[in-house]
């Protein structure tokens, strides 16, 4: 263990973690913590994906009659929902799964992290946990590198249950599709984590930590899938992070839209450490 | 002797309307046991958190152990352990779980001390935290402020929901850490408690410092209440004229009052006739304040 001894004198000495430790520690703390959630988290979704792979091999066989059924709907609602052919387990897993898994799964970091401060506060554990020699940054960093190990684990269980399912039932569909599609979830789902940690470290207050990224989330679902069909909207479509999260499991996974979207949840989460560092703590 | 706690003119401020602290000026020295007393909102807890940089200070300035509480705060806290006046633990985990995350952050390898003190104080560490009585929950809020044996220990209402035999082997704790050298910034409602461990006083009310006095010279400036029952009816005048003596009630045989002076008059007064008995009560700290702030207005009684 890494131990730095301070200044002289009785008083005026202490010993005390590096950094580096009280950061691993933390980090360590909070992802042991959220076990139970990415369990939860984990099997539900992975679950869902496992029944739609198991439904998938009971219209496999009549795939071309559901194809020719699916012409007589509009055009631009098969395109807004990224239906092309649904005799392609891969297209159809997308359309009926990771299409949408963003909408379910970003309440994971959405809730873990308004609670990592506003929630903290409200509750009242926040001066204790804090009366410890932890930076504030690191408070923020840490739960922000938890939150985003606990979901790469979320992501894995899905993907697992819906591999597992897939190999089970003879439906053809590769681990390295089904790993890209749960990745490619991860980038997106942090960011509207990203986003109720700063509004986290901004209002103190835990509803309206939830509250903004969840009407974000919707609201960028609904400019992308609205925007592929309406032209009015189209143009509006790059302001959603949606837009560029794409169909990884049947085109794999646009490492240039990955890193990005990372990077904007990194600079989310760097503007909450520098609000949380100004500001009051509130009990 | 070097000083724990020193600010000059610290300030804390919420806005218009919510009162915070105003030009606090304290001296703690290394060492000692020093009493922070006031009445609810009188400004503890803000100077507190404002000491341990959890709150931002709006004026003035303040160290502890000579690092500065704005820029240093981390290295402050690796130096105190705080026990907050108002505090929750997460439900979830154990007491044990808690000591032992702390013991991580604190980069403290041995839990031994830990143990001992949950040992002495009867604190259950192998129950989750929802499932706790508050006084539980307050004991182990002591353990892990006192476990790493800090320097300095800011302890806001430690005895709180503890009971009698609890306090005491608590307060037995604290002089061994005063034994020790170490300094313990203690805020109490209970007068008794704060006579016994605390060296000196410092009264805060409405956000500013009223008064920083030993302990002895706070429980002098006190009053007591008094109750006489005689043998026979007394004549209650005499009594009523005495010096310092308020409130005077009953009549007859039995008579009770509020003493602010000497009491030697009244013992011969008393004395003068067949006394049965003699009641002569301290008074609780809120009552100890009322007064002490009156004569510090000049409004003596």
């Amino acid at each position: 263990m890494s131990v730095v001894m301070n200044r002289g004198e009785k008083g005026r000495h202490a010993a005390r973690r590096t950094p580096g430790g009280t950061l691993f520690a933390l980090v360590s703390h909070t992802v042991r913590m959220q076990f139970r959630s990415v369990i939860i988290w984990g099997a539900a979704l992975g679950l869902y994906g496992a029944a739609m792979v198991a439904s998938f091999t009971a219209i496999e066989g009549s795939a071309a009659q559901l194809n020719q059924l699916m012409e007589a709907y509009p055009k631009g609602m098969l395109e807004a929902f990224g239906v092309t052919d649904l005799g392609d387990p891969a297209n159809y897993l997308h359309s009926q799964v990771f299409g949408l898994a963003p909408l379910a799964l970003s309440f994971f970091p959405i809730l873990a992290l308004a609670n990592a401060i506003a929630g903290a506060e409200e509750r009242g554990t926040i001066d204790v946990l804090l009366g410890n020699p932890l930076p504030r940054w690191q408070l923020v960093a840490g739960n922000f590198l938890a939150v985003a190990v606990s979901l790469l684990g979320t992501c894995a269980l899905v993907g697992l249950l819906t591999w597992g399912t897939a190999v089970l039932t003879g439906v053809e569909l590769s681990l390295r599709e089904v790993a890209e599609a749960v990745l490619n979830l991860w980038p997106v789902c942090l960011v509207f984590g990203a986003l109720a940690l700063l509004c986290s470290a901004l209002f103190h207050r835990r509803g309206l930590a939830i509250a903004i990224p969840a009407f974000l989330l919707f609201g960028m679902y609904l400019i992308d899938t609205i925007g592929r069909a309406s032209e009015d909207l189209e143009d509006w479509r790059p302001v959603s992070v949606f837009y560029y999260y794409g169909s990884a499991i049947e085109n794999g996974i646009d490492w240039t839209h990955f890193g990005s979207i990372t990077l904007v949840a990194l600079g989310l989460s760097l503007l909450a450490a520098l609000v949380f560092k100004q500001r009051d703590i509130y009990t | 002797m070097s000083l724990a706690i020193e600010t000059e003119k610290l300030t804390k401020t919420y806005g218009r309307k919510a009162r915070g602290i105003e030009d606090v000026d304290l001296a703690v020295e290394e060492g000692e046991v020093f009493g922070f007393l006031g009445p609810n909102g009188a400004g503890k807890t803000t100077t507190v958190r404002t000491l341990l940089g959890f709150l931002r200070p709006t004026g003035g300035r303040g160290e502890v152990f000579g690092l500065d509480i704005g820029k240093e705060s981390v290295e402050i806290r690796a130096r105190v352990g705080n026990l907050p006046g108002e505090f929750a633990l997460e439900d979830k985990m154990t007491g044990e779980g808690l000591l032992k995350y702390f013991a991580r952050l604190r980069g403290v390898g041995d839990l031994s001390y830990a143990h001992e003190l949950s040992e002495r104080l009867g604190a259950e560490l192998h129950r989750p935290m929802r499932r706790l009585s508050r006084g539980n929950k307050q004991k182990i809020g002591l353990v892990q402020a006192m476990f790493h044996r800090p320097p300095l220990l800011m302890l806001d209402e430690p005895t709180g929901g503890l009971d009698p035999l609890v306090q005491e082997e608590f307060l037995d704790i604290i002089e061994e850490v005063r034994a020790e050298g170490r300094t313990v910034f203690f805020s109490s409602h209970n007068l008794a408690e704060v006579e016994r461990v605390c060296d000196r006083v410092g009264i805060i009310r409405g956000g500013r410092l009223a008064a920083v006095e030993t302990t002895e010279t706070l429980i002098d400036k006190s009053f007591r209440h008094v109750a006489l029952t005689f043998a026979e009816d007394v004549d209650k005048e005499p009594f009523e004229a005495l010096s310092g003596v308020r409130d005077l009630k009953g009549d007859g045989k039995r008579i009770s009052f509020t003493l602010y002076d000497d009491l030697d008059e009244m013992v011969k007064l008393a004395a003068s006739h067949k006394l049965v008995n003699m009641e002569y009560e301290r008074p609780s700290l809120e009552e100890v304040f009322l007064t002490y702030y009156e004569r510090e207005n000049g409004e003596e009684r």
